[in-house]
Parts: structure tokens; C-alpha cells; sequence
């Protein structure tokens, strides 16, 4: 298979999703099952994790192999599961929440080690899954049940934040525009390393009103249509500055000269080193205290 | 002449007693001799107080011993420091360099046999450095101890190979010099050792985590996922090493919950996988171990265990981290665990963590302790022939053709055939949430009592695995101890003792500690009219798993304490008698 005959429905799970009507990711889920087509690789081949959230349901909703896992441990249990099996095509999704509060820590290390995955924040600035509680993209001043009196915190930027890491594919979409969502997603699968987009994604329960999808429309600005050239990362830098106050869609950052990602070179060191493998048998000779097993 | 010796050596960090054992350990080892080596240090890095204590047999040597025969004292300070992990007895020798000044209070006070040897200034006159003193040392110890020179300075210059001409030929005028010495200077006790059997056989020279990597390796593993923490560690560096050559990976991840993290993903992705910690590594990976026990996927968790609550003693040994192998992590949970008793036991018990993760579907845990780890010993070659290494059953490509799969199938066993991505045709959906037997998210009550019964379910067998006891004994004994662990050792060369003394005593060492076998410790308590349940933890964990899980008759008693205060073989039977009399 792979042969790009793969349809957007064969990726469709007969899961109904559990999020509200109107929810951003129900786009994204569409925009997935485009990219998963045209990218064409089977169902089997691709394996889905995510956290915990609204948006960590995402797996079950596809065909292939889902782990939805716990609270913000999604990066580190995808970076094992793309090391044991290089093979597979990883694609890692959770929220604002998930990836950048409980999960944060993590984030940093994904991008150093640039193993080839492809990382999908649906960032809604809000928890939906817990009834609209601060997220740390929360704007500051944000009234919530747990900021009744208006936030004090300025949010996070994971724009910034993944960027200054030195991530080779940085982007953001909405479902504003599901085309170039789709083109964006399977842009960042291609992409030969650690590929994140940040994908404005409206909570319509517990969102406001100016992140919902009519007012991104009327906001969003292709970053091709200014010119942006993507292999210039201190204009990506200052393009992400604007996290919060533009809707930049497009790609920031795409670093012209991919470096071998980490799994690339697992594998190279795997096959350099399995010369030395003992047999099974022989595997204790290595301690014998007259020194013949050293090696 | 003697069969067994006991040997303790301690001084500054810097002035080479740990490596000055080794040397020891590895001719002794050469000559043919049985011998352990197990280490105590500061918790500081450089500096700070160090020592060793070795044990030397012409039999099979089964624990670090009680009181020392010997002590080599290089300062007072120091060897003040280690009181229970270098303890004296009205028969040691006490040898001391000079220069540290006259035997201090409570060494002075016991009337032990004092040896003053002017060790630091025949390393200055021999090799022009103090810094040669354990080669002084040595010098003394293969004298007095009628260890032939050759094969002790054979393994002292090894340690020094790669420092050059000088230093070899320095270290060699000194360790001559402490020869020399033990020659023109006879010590009061004859503590010279018999000659080892001439077939002793070959030798490994290794300890606990040495054997604990080298089981991984020969049960398959092909991830490692973890962060460094004492006593630990050398787990993962042995892996790091190795397990590229066998198409495997380590990671060394950012914290202790991504270590454990990419290993469950690893084992999700078809691959055996595990991760090592110690206590507080295994406090932050609790919700991960849970997650694991919810989707079914095989993990093996290695807790080199040592002193607690948090930081706690991070260099010494405590057997206080059961219940937290047991129980931590919220929900109904049962998590095998195992624990080895030594350094060479450490290698099946590893394979067979393994076995039972990939066979059961579960974590597994695997108790160590910081003394089985970094325990030196010189241990018979083990016959690997027989062990038996199990794979996860993956449904087969007929199984998946023949009709939708269920991840989760209710079986009879409570093992359902476990897919990975790659597989086709196996598609499923793994998760920390509640499912259906497809796979499918729920919060329905029913469907969780059944989930909950399989998982239970599935485990059942491991009760009845008599092999993961160790029962030695009059059956119908009156007399009996259990001990689990680096305590197992202690109690091991009680009950050799006590039938030397006539007592008819019997010991259960279980390997399983969870899930509590109820058979084994009914049928072994039912002769008893007194018993101990030995191990170094405050409360006596075992003591109280066996209480909540099984019927413990008043007859039998906990006999616990703190971590970093052995037990002696001769206290457990004292103990053992005591509670005879009383009843």
C-alpha cells in the first residue's frame, strides 16, 4: 500500500466524537483525514497518540492505531513508540492544556531530540473537557471560573516557545480555512523531523466571541500573502511574536536543510553496533572475572 | 586457618578503598575463592567517607556477614561514620594506620586486638606519595591473609594499567613494602584463610545491576526508557551501551515520567520495554504504571530501592518501597511484584519479570535493593540453558482475517491477543480510559466491573507458581522465617547455623510478593509455634501485606527496622529463640 490510492473516509472511525457541535475540532479532524489521504500511507502503518482533553479524543476518530493516553504525556510516549518502531508514521495531538501546562515540560525535549513526528495543538485557550477553567494560552484579563476576577497571567506563546527550540517545521492554521489546514497538516507529516502546528481551534461552549470561526475569518492572515519567506528564522521569531493579538496562518518556520532526524540515526548507530552483538548463550561471558568475555 | 573471613575497610573518598576491595575481590576471585563485596558511601560526590566490606570463603558465600574478622581503618573519623554497616565484635582486628593516632572511643573501649601499622609513611618512603596507602594495604592484607602476592599485586596493577610506568612501579614498591611488613610483623589472631577448593570453576565477577541489565538483554528487551538515579543508574548505562547492538534503543529521557512514558509507548509499538528507578523515581511514575495497567501493555519496572520517604538515604539499602511497588497509583491495581535476593538470582528474576509482563500483559515490578546492586560478586557461571523466555501473544493474521478484532476480548484466561501498529488488520484504540472490549471509550459501570475482573483475572496463575518460592527446611519444622530480598541472604545462613546449633528451623523466601500467595504462606505457618517475617523497613512492609492479604497466626512475629542496619544471622536466631521461649 502507500500508493496514495487512500481515500479521506478510509480514515474515518465509525467513534462518534464526543465534542459540542460547532467545535473547531471537528474541522481539524477533517483537515487530518485530507492530509492522512494524500500523504497515503494505510491506516495500520500510522500510529495516533495523544493526552487528555477534548481534543486528546482525536484518535479514536481515525482508522489507525490510537493511544489516548494520560495528562500531558503524550510527547514522551510517542518519542517510544516512533523509537521502536521508526517504521510507523507518529502524528501526536492534544490541547493547549495538555501540550503547554501539565505536558510543557516535555515540549522542549521533543524539539531537541527532533525525532520525525508531527505535533498537532489544538489551542483553544480554554480547558473544555473541565468546563472552562484558565489555560496558560488564556489572554490575561480572561474572566473564567477559576479567574473570576480576570486572569493575572499573560499566556504562554507556543509559537515562541517551540520556535526558540530550534524546531525545524512550525505552523499555524484554523478551520477558518479547511484547505490550507489540510495542505498545513500534511505539509508537517512530510517534513523529515519534529513538525508542530498550532491550530487555532474555537471552543464554542466556553470560547469568546472574537476566537470563534466568523471572527477568524475575518482575521486571519496568510502568511504567503505577506511575503513571509519560511526558511528565515528571525522572521518567523518576530511573525510568532504576534501570538495572540494576529492570526497568522501558514508556515513560520521550515528549516531549508533538514538535519537526520533522531530516529535516523538511532537506526545508523543500530546497524553500526549490531556487529557487535553476542549470541544469546554468551551474553554473561562479558563478566567472567578471568576477562574472556571482554569485548 | 579459617574457611571464612569477614573484611572491612574504610577511609576518606579519595584514598582508594572501594577500588583497593576490588582488587582483592578480583584475585581472591582468581584463586578461586568465594567472595562478596558490598560498598558504603557518603552521599557526597568527591570527598566524604568511603568504605567496603569484603567477604572471603572457601564456601558459598550467601550474605555480606554479621561483626568483622578484620577492619582496616585508615582514619577514625570515616570508619566512625559507617557503625552498622562496619560492625566489630569482640574478635576483630583492628588494623589502623598511625597516623590516624590512637584508637578512638568505642573502638578502644572493647579491648579488641589493636594493629598500629605506620601505613602512611611506608607509602611515603616506598612510592614518595601517601596517596599509595591501600597499596601499603594490600601489601599487609595478602601477608597476614596468606593470599599469594602475585595474583593480589596482579590485580592491583590492573587497576593502574592505563597510568603509566611510574605509577605501576610505585604502587609496586608499596605494596612490597606492606609485605614486607605483614612479614617482619605477626598479628596476634591466626586469621590466615584454608586454600580454596583447586575446581572452583569459572567465575563472573558482577553485581545486582550488572545481572539485572544482562536479563533484560537476554530476555529481549529492545527499549530502555529512564533518568538517572541512584542506586539505580548503572542499569541504564550498561543499556546504553549494549542494547543498540541488538536493535534496541535507550533513551534517556528529560524526568523520570517521560523515561516510564516512552517505555509505555515503546511497548504499545510491539516492543519489550522497561525502565529503572529508585524510590522517588517510581513515586513520579505512578500514574504511568497505572495507564499501562489499563491498556494491557507489558512493562517491566526495575526499583533499586533505598532509603525513604523522599530523598531518604539515598546510598544505602532499605526494603521500604513494597508498598509503593504494590500500591501506588490510584484505582483497583494488581501489580506483580518480584524481587531477587542477590546477585545472581537478579538475573532469572529479571528474565522472569519479563516473561510475565509480555505473557500477562501487566507491568511488572522488580524489587532490588542498593545492596543486591552494587553488591561485588564473584558468582558461579549461570546455565542459562534452561530459562525460558515468553513473548506476548499477537493474534495471527488468520485470527484477524476471520473477524473484527477485539483488543479487549473477554476471555477465559483474562489474556486477550495483543496487536501493534504495523500489524494489519489490528487496528485498535489503546487508552487510559475505560473501554469496551474493541476498545471503544465508556463510562458505563458494567462494562468497568468487567474490565476490572479481567485484569484481576488474568493474574490469578501467578499464585501457584511454586517456583517463585523458595522453601527450604523441615517442612514440619516449629521453627521459621521468612525473608525477602538483600534480607533473604541473612536468613539463608541463619538457618545454616541453626541446624549446626540443632534447631529445627525452616525458611520461606517468596520471590512474588504481590500478588500475596495464600497457599504457600498457610502451608508454611501451620507447623510454626514461632516465626519471624525479617526485613529492613520500619514498619515490616511484607509483615503487613501477608496481614491484609492472608491469615498471619499470633505465633509469627515481624522483626523489622530501619534501612542502613543489617541484620546479623546470629541476631535472627537470638531473636528466633526468644520468641520460642516466650510462647
Amino acid at each position: 500500500m502507500g500508493c496514495g490510492s487512500l481515500e479521506a473516509s478510509d480514515f474515518k472511525s465509525d467513534l462518534k466524537p464526543i465534542w459540542c457541535p460547532g467545535c473547531g475540532d471537528f474541522g481539524v479532524l477533517q483537515a487530518l483525514y485530507r492530509a492522512l489521504a494524500a500523504v497515503g500511507r494505510p491506516p495500520h502503518e500510522i500510529a495516533f497518540i495523544s493526552g487528555i482533553g477534548c481534543s486528546s479524543r482525536i484518535p479514536g476518530y481515525t482508522t489507525a492505531y490510537g493511544f489516548n493516553t494520560v495528562h500531558g504525556r503524550a510527547l514522551p510516549i510517542a518519542q517510544g513508540v516512533k523509537l521502536a518502531n521508526p517504521d510507523l508514521l507518529v502524528v501526536v495531538a492534544g490541547g493547549d492544556g495538555d501540550g503547554f501546562s501539565i505536558g510543557g515540560g516535555h515540549v522542549a525535549h521533543a524539539v531537541r531530540r527532533n525525532l520525525d513526528l508531527t505535533y498537532l495543538v489544538m489551542d483553544n485557550q480554554v480547558y473544555g473537557l473541565t468546563k472552562g477553567q484558565l489555560s496558560p494560552t488564556s489572554l490575561k484579563g480572561l474572566e473564567t471560573v477559576t479567574s473570576p476576577l480576570g486572569s493575572l497571567e499573560d499566556p504562554i506563546n507556543p509559537l515562541l516557545y517551540v520556535l526558540a527550540y530550534g524546531a525545524g517545521f512550525v505552523a499555524q492554521a484554523t478551520p477558518a480555512d479547511m484547505p490550507g489546514m489540510a495542505a498545513l497538516i500534511e505539509e508537517a507529516i512530510r517534513y523529515p523531523g519534529f513538525s508542530f502546528v498550532n491550530i487555532q481551534s474555537p471552543c464554542v461552549t466556553f470560547g469568546e466571541e472574537e476566537q470563534q470561526l466568523r471572527a477568524h475569518k475575518a482575521k486571519l492572515k496568510p502568511l504567503a500573502k505577506l511575503h513571509h519567506d519560511p526558511s528565515n528564522p528571525l522572521a518567523a521569531l518576530d511573525l510568532a511574536r504576534a501570538y495572540g493579538r494576529e492570526l497568522y496562518t501558514g508556515v513560520f518556520y521550515r528549516n531549508p536543510a533538514p538535519p537526520q532526524p533522531y530516529d535516523a540515526l538511532v537506526r545508523l548507530r543500530q546497524a553500526e553496533q549490531s556487529k557487535l552483538a553476542t549470541p544469546r548463550a554468551q551474553l554473561l561471558d562479558t563478566w567472567l572475572a578471568d576477562g574472556r568475555g571482554k569485548r | 586457618m579459617r574457611d571464612d573471613l569477614i573484611l572491612g575497610m574504610a577511609g576518606a573518598g579519595g584514598d582508594g578503598v572501594v577500588s583497593a576491595g576490588e582488587s582483592l575481590l578480583k584475585a581472591a576471585t582468581t584463586l578461586g575463592y568465594h567472595a562478596m563485596m558490598t560498598k558504603s558511601f557518603g552521599s557526597q560526590i568527591r570527598g566524604g567517607e568511603s568504605s567496603c566490606r569484603l567477604r572471603l570463603s572457601t564456601r558459598k558465600v550467601l550474605n555480606p556477614g554479621g561483626a568483622l574478622d578484620v577492619l582496616v581503618a585508615l582514619n577514625w573519623e570515616d570508619f566512625l561514620r559507617f557503625g552498622a554497616e562496619l560492625p566489630l565484635s569482640a574478635d576483630t582486628v583492628v588494623v589502623y594506620d598511625e597516623k590516624a593516632g590512637p584508637a578512638r572511643t568505642p573502638v578502644a573501649a572493647r579491648g579488641l586486638v589493636l594493629v598500629p601499622v605506620p601505613i602512611s609513611a611506608l607509602a611515603k618512603q616506598a612510592a614518595g606519595s601517601e596517596k599509595a596507602k591501600t597499596a601499603v594495604v594490600l601489601g599487609l592484607l595478602s601477608g597476614w591473609l596468606d593470599l599469594p602476592a602475585p595474583a593480589v599485586l596482579k590485580g592491583l596493577k590492573q587497576r593502574f594499567a592505563s597510568k603509566g610506568e611510574a605509577v605501576l612501579t610505585a604502587t609496586e614498591k608499596a605494596f612490597t613494602a606492606g609485605l614486607a611488613h605483614a612479614a617482619a610483623n605477626g598479628w596476634a589472631a591466626p586469621k590466615a584463610l584454608e586454600k580454596p577448593a583447586a575446581d572452583a570453576g569459572p567465575k563472573l565477577l558482577c553485581d545486582g545491576n550488572d545481572m539485572c541489565a544482562a536479563g533484560a538483554l537476554f530476555a529481549g528487551v529492545k527499549f530502555f526508557g529512564g533518568y538517572p538515579i541512584t542506586p539505580s543508574t548503572e542499569v541504564m548505562q550498561i543499556l546504553s551501551r549494549e542494547l543498540w547492538k541488538y536493535g534496541g534503543a535507550v533513551l534517556q529521557a528529560e524526568d523520570e515520567i517521560a523515561g516510564v512514558g516512552a517505555a509505555v509507548g515503546a511497548s504499545f509499538a510491539g516492543k519489550k520495554a522497561m525502565t529503572a528507578t529508585s524510590g522517588p523515581g517510581l513515586d513520579l511514575k505512578a500514574e504511568l504504571l497505572g495507564l499501562a495497567t489499563i491498556a494491557e501493555l507489558p512493562l517491566v519496572v526495575v526499583d533499586v530501592q533505598r532509603g525513604g520517604p523522599s530523598t531518604g538515604l539515598p546510598t544505602k539499602a532499605e526494603q521500604s518501597n513494597l508498598f509503593a511497588a504494590a500500591f501506588s497509583g490510584h484505582g483497583d491495581v494488581l501489580r506483580p511484584v518480584l524481587a531477587p535476593t542477590g546477585v545472581a538470582d537478579t538475573f532469572r528474576l529479571t528474565v522472569e519479570a519479563f516473561n510475565i509482563a509480555e505473557q500477562y500483559q501487566t507491568p511488572v515490578l522488580l524489587l532490588s535493593d542498593q545492596e543486591i546492586a552494587q553488591r561485588k560478586k564473584a558468582i558461579d557461571v549461570i546455565d542459562t540453558s534452561t530459562l525460558e523466555v515468553a513473548e506476548r501473544r499477537v493474534p495471527t493474521m488468520a485470527e484477524l482475517a476471520e473477524k473484527p478484532y477485539a483488543r479487549f476480548a473477554l476471555t477465559e484466561s483474562g489474556v486477550s491477543p495483543i496487536s501493534h501498529p504495523g500489524l494489519e488488520g489490528g487496528t485498535y484504540l489503546a487508552a487510559g480510559i475505560e473501554h469496551d472490549e474493541k476498545g471503544a471509550p465508556t463510562s458505563g459501570g458494567a462494562m468497568h466491573a468487567k474490565m476490572n475482573r479481567k485484569r484481576f483475572a488474568k493474574l490469578e496463575p501467578l499464585a501457584a507458581r511454586a517456583d517463585l518460592f523458595e522453601l527450604t527446611g523441615n517442612p514440619a519444622a516449629p521453627l521459621g522465617i521468612v525473608a525477602w530480598g538483600s534480607t533473604a541472604g541473612v536468613a539463608r545462613e541463619a538457618c545454616r547455623a541453626a541446624a549446626a546449633r540443632g534447631l529445627d528451623v525452616k525458611l520461606l523466601v517468596p520471590y512474588l510478593l504481590h500478588p500475596v500467595a495464600d497457599d504457600v504462606y498457610a502451608s508454611f505457618f501451620a507447623s510454626l509455634t514461632a516465626g519471624l517475617v525479617v526485613e529492613l523497613s520500619h514498619q515490616g512492609q511484607l509483615y503487613r501485606l501477608l496481614r491484609m492479604f492472608t491469615d498471619v497466626p499470633s505465633s509469627v512475629r515481624s522483626l523489622c527496622r530501619s534501612g542502613a542496619n543489617p541484620f546479623s544471622p546470629a541476631e535472627l536466631l537470638t531473636r528466633l529463640v526468644e520468641l520460642k521461649g516466650v510462647r
